[in-house]
């Protein structure tokens, strides 16, 4: 029994171990090697974490939890990196990426859609989250209305519509590689 | 919401799962943990070496993206860079033809002045031609120059030209005219006779200025009249006797005054007096000459 047990948590660890270097390697992916059309990459931790969200699998396989489950520890280790790298406040993209797992996680519980429409919508309105608590924690220094419309348009629509692109193919491509193991 | 990996749709027929959404809720109270200690500075330690471990990956990973940007770019953009280059050097090519033609155009400007300043200083009416043909062997001092009998020149026209350091002086005499060339022969021929006047402190005396170039000199003034002895130094010039009395003669049209050189070695010569000359113009360096088309009114 003890000895299942000490297995399970090795387990557990080098798969954590392997989740969080793949993390790691997506986050400097999207910091250094993603094309910046539009100043900025496309934020492919955000797309990836929403996906797994929709994406949730049972047990038997190497992601075995649910959805938000894994989402969340991605988002928490990719978001960290994120913050290393970018050198914001440690925690800050995290907490970005994770408000955009739980609302994306709440807002698709309860809903029956067919075809891409919802990865779409649901990297859309994860885009928007993230964006606004990024601008929140980090670039807090907006006082009016005015200057929030001025940071909405010229940084978090563009940054939205660029997340959009990859959203689809992202979607499909994890779909793909989670059915093949 | 729908099952994408088994394509069925699934009823969660309830909401999100507790115990996901506390970890989620957990991991986000950790991440605002660290935000906030990090704000704070508390976590500058340990940054630190994190960045120092990260940064050179994302460097090198940075510089590998921009080259292959730049690489991407430069085949994409591979049609318009050779359009480009072909304008380009289209408009080199043209601008290298303004350029030269800026400096004719230069060249021609100091030219005019400069005839400009000979005919207020002289009654001439000039006509400025380019040196174009040297005659190739030494048995002639004969300089072909690019302007002909379309332009007015005749037989038997002085030609004068300039240098930086002297004056304007006597260079040759037009020898043949063609359409739209000249021979001139030069004062330093053998061949070549002008009459001239030497002047010496308010006083003249005539004499004939011969070239020596084939017996290896340059000008000689010879029959110097009596009344005169030349001295090192006088100024030799045209005398245009027969300009003076309009004879039908090759030289009929060279006018007196124009000066041709300086007297450098006076001796006698039996009963005559012969000065060596030097020419004002050094007639290999001339590209550039004058001839006097006539006198003005």
């Amino acid at each position: 029994m003890g000895h299942t047990r000490a297995k399970k948590l090795e387990e557990y660890l080098v798969r954590e171990s392997l989740l969080i270097l793949s993390m790691i390697a997506l986050a400097l992916v999207q910091m250094s090697l993603l094309p910046t059309p539009l100043g900025s990459p496309p934020t492919l931790l955000l797309v990836l974490v929403v996906c797994r969200v929709l994406l949730g699998i049972g047990s038997g396989t190497i992601f075995a939890d649910s959805g938000l489950e894994g989402a969340a520890r991605w988002a928490f280790y990719g978001g960290l990196t994120l913050d290393i790298g970018s050198a914001t406040p440690l925690g800050s993209h995290a907490l970005a990426l994770l408000g955009a797992v739980i609302v994306v996680a709440v807002g698709t519980s309860r809903l029956r859609v067919d075809g891409p429409l919802l990865p779409l919508i649901s990297v859309l309105i994860g885009a928007l989250v993230y964006e606004v608590l990024l601008a929140i924690l980090v670039y807090n220094q907006f006082t009016t209305l005015n200057e929030w419309h001025m940071y909405a348009m010229s940084v978090i629509l563009p940054s939205v519509l660029l997340t959009l692109i990859p959203a689809l193919p992202l979607f499909f491509l994890l779909r793909w590689l989670f059915r093949v193991q | 919401m729908r099952n994408y990996l088994d394509d069925q749709p699934i009823d969660l027929a309830g909401s999100t799962p507790r115990r996901p959404l506390l970890m989620a809720l957990m991991l986000c109270g950790l991440a605002l943990v660290l935000f906030f200690a990090d704000s704070l500075g508390f976590l500058t330690p340990v940054r630190g070496p994190l960045e120092w471990v990260f940064r050179p990956v994302a460097q090198q990973l940075t510089s590998w993206r921009n080259g292959v940007s730049s690489f991407t770019t430069t085949v994409t953009s591979l049609p318009h860079i050779r359009a480009e280059n072909e304008d380009l050097k289209r408009r080199i090519s043209q601008l290298e033809d303004e350029l030269i033609a800026r400096e004719q155009a230069r060249a021609e400007n100091t030219r005019l002045r400069q005839q400009l300043g000979i005919e207020e200083e002289h009654p001439w009416r000039l006509l400025g031609a380019e040196v174009a043909i040297r005659f190739p062997d030494a048995g002639r001092r004969v300089i072909l120059i690019a302007r002909g009998h379309k332009a007015g020149i005749e037989p038997g026209m002085a030609v004068i030209a300039q240098t930086d350091s002297g004056p304007t002086a006597l260079v040759g005499i037009v020898e043949e005219v063609g359409s739209y060339m000249a021979s001139v022969l030069l004062i330093t021929d053998f061949g070549s006779k002008v009459s001239s006047r030497v002047l010496h402190e308010g006083e003249t005396a005539l004499g004939i200025v011969q070239g020596q170039w084939q017996r290896g000199s340059r000008l000689r003034l010879e029959q110097i009249e009596r009344s005169v002895t030349p001295h090192v130094g006088d100024t030799v010039v045209s005398a245009g006797l027969t300009s003076e009395l309009q004879l039908p003669l090759a030289l009929a049209s060279v006018p007196g005054g124009i000066p041709i050189g300086t007297v450098e070695a006076v001796r006698s010569d039996g009963y005559a007096l012969v000065a060596e000359l030097q020419p004002f113009i050094d007639s290999e360096r001339v590209n550039y000459v004058w001839v006097i088309l006539g006198q003005k009114n």
